[in-house]
């Protein structure tokens, strides 16, 4: 399988090339097949990049917490890889989620931030899967580094959970209320309820759906990429113990 | 996960009640002879809460419209060395070592040490709402704020107690804690003090918070699964 091979392999460089053409695709799609949103304008585009990261990140996130799991009942190597691969580049495509969601945010509510439940939660989960990898560089016992990273990704994800469940119930009690304007925006982002029926609606969803492909196809790419990357790197590792133990050897 | 836990049903073994009430006990008789962690945890608020209050400027009005906040920032900050002393003491002398070689369960281990930070937590927390009312003027007294204060906290120990246990075995040590620990809780802080803030601004109502407060309960009950299952893989030696 892909979670061992460290040389690269068919099926990975497929798998680059599908994004690269999909990325192309998307961006065609998005600027020129969807149509301009009626209150919002062309900024209104930015979603389609805003919503797909958010979904690739949710997935990665989740994928770490499998790792995790099958990490604690099995340690193995490969876990610890496919996790640690897997919170690298959900952390990217959150920071994508927010930049894009700031860049949105600016036209459309006046600022660039807002300490509203929903943004202060995602940069919570920044947060804590930023010190993640401050929990790894801390241990240097490479079985103790795994178990605890997989822990650690376990606990994460109730943040993730919580992101999700705060938003829904959070919503009734502090309404959002920015004006006209952020209430299309809201309704784009929860599944387009404002633009309800007819062509535009629909390419709207498809375009929605275009991206959210793309982003997903680019990210398992990516995963792939990066743990044959993390293997090599082992792999140079116990060959420099190799070498330092036959230099010791011959000076002996 | 079974291998990883020792077998309760060994002759002699105690039961896991049994087990709990022991190590709670030792905790607490530590605690009656040292008074070192309550004193501390204090002594800490103290001074986090004389800092906040250069910051507000001597302006009560600033002050009590932040007090909330203060309140839960304080619990965090002082939590923390309850934490870290009620599991580094186990560490230091080996202590720890002794508590896994016996015969019990090591989820025994997990919900004495949550049991036993909970409780120093609370007492903080009984003298810290005596502070806040004096200081701030703000009725945290009320039986509705006092049950989310204690919600929020058994959460609080729950993640803490794990993410303690891992960060006093990594070379960086207390330094991770707040780091690892802070980022974590805050999901569990953000709806327990919007909850305690509606609650405290006009009709004190409970009906009114609780949509919130059940968000505050399913991290509690999530936190305490997922501790449940880590924490025998956290102490593994």
């Amino acid at each position: 399988m892909f979670f061992t091979l460290p040389r690269m392999n068919k099926i990975v460089r497929a798998l680059n090339i599908l994004a690269l053409v999909l990325l192309l695709i998307n961006i065609i799609v998005v600027f020129f097949y969807a149509p301009t949103e009626r209150t919002m304008g062309n900024v209104q585009r930015i979603f389609y990049f805003h919503v797909g990261t958010a979904w690739v990140g949710a997935i990665a996130f989740f994928v770490a917490l499998v790792a995790g799991v099958l990490y604690l009942r099995k340690p193995q190597v490969k876990w610890d890889t496919l996790g640690l691969s897997s919170v690298e580049i959900g952390l990217v495509f959150l920071t994508i989620t927010t930049a894009a969601g700031s860049v949105w945010g600016r036209p459309a509510w006046n600022t660039w931030w807002l300490w509203s439940p929903r943004l202060t939660l995602i940069t919570i989960a920044w947060l804590v899967y930023a010190a993640y990898f401050m929990l790894r560089g801390a241990v240097e016992d490479a079985e103790k580094r795994g178990r605890f990273a997989a822990i650690y990704v376990i606990i994460s994800f109730i943040t993730i959970i919580m992101a999700y469940v705060s938003i829904r119930v959070l919503r009734d009690i502090h309404p959002v209320v920015f004006g006209g304007t952020a209430e299309s925006a809201q309704g784009a982002a929860e599944g387009l309820q404002e633009f309800e029926g007819g062509l535009e609606s629909m390419r709207m969803g498809l375009t929605l759906m275009m991206s959210t492909i793309t982003f997903t196809v680019i990210y398992l790419a990516w995963l792939f990429n990066r743990m044959r990357l993390q293997y090599l790197k082992d792999e140079v590792d116990s060959l420099k113990i190799r070498v330092v133990n036959r230099l010791q050897g011959g000076g002996a | 996960m079974s291998e990883q836990s020792v077998s309760p049903s060994l002759p002699g073994a105690p039961s896991f009640f049994t087990a709990v009430k022991a190590i709670v006990w030792k905790d607490l008789r530590i605690e009656q002879h040292t008074r070192q962690t309550l004193s501390l945890m204090v002594m800490y608020s103290l001074v986090t809460v004389v800092m906040f209050n250069f910051a507000l400027e001597a302006n009560l009005a600033a002050a009590r419209d932040v007090a909330n906040g203060l309140l839960w920032a304080t619990i965090l900050l002082a939590g923390t060395l309850g934490l870290h002393r009620s599991l580094a003491l186990e560490q230091d002398n080996r202590a720890i070592d002794a508590i896994l070689i016996a015969p019990i369960d090591r989820r025994v281990i997990y919900a004495a040490k949550v049991i036993s930070v909970t409780l120093f937590t609370f007492l903080l927390e009984i003298i810290l709402v005596f502070m806040f009312v004096v200081f701030f003027n703000k009725p945290f007294w009320q039986p509705p704020v006092l049950f989310i204060l204690a919600l929020g906290t058994i959460g609080y120990v729950a993640a803490g107690v794990v993410i303690t246990s891992m960060a006093i075995q990594t070379r960086a040590r207390e330094v991770l804690l707040p780091i690892l620990l802070f980022p974590i809780v805050l999901p569990l802080i953000l709806p327990a003090a919007i909850a305690v803030a509606e609650y405290m601004t006009g009709q004190p109502e409970m009906s009114r918070v609780t949509s919130t407060v059940s968000l505050v309960l399913a991290y509690d009950l999530l936190i305490l699964a997922a501790g449940f299952i880590a924490y025998p893989y956290v102490v593994e030696s």
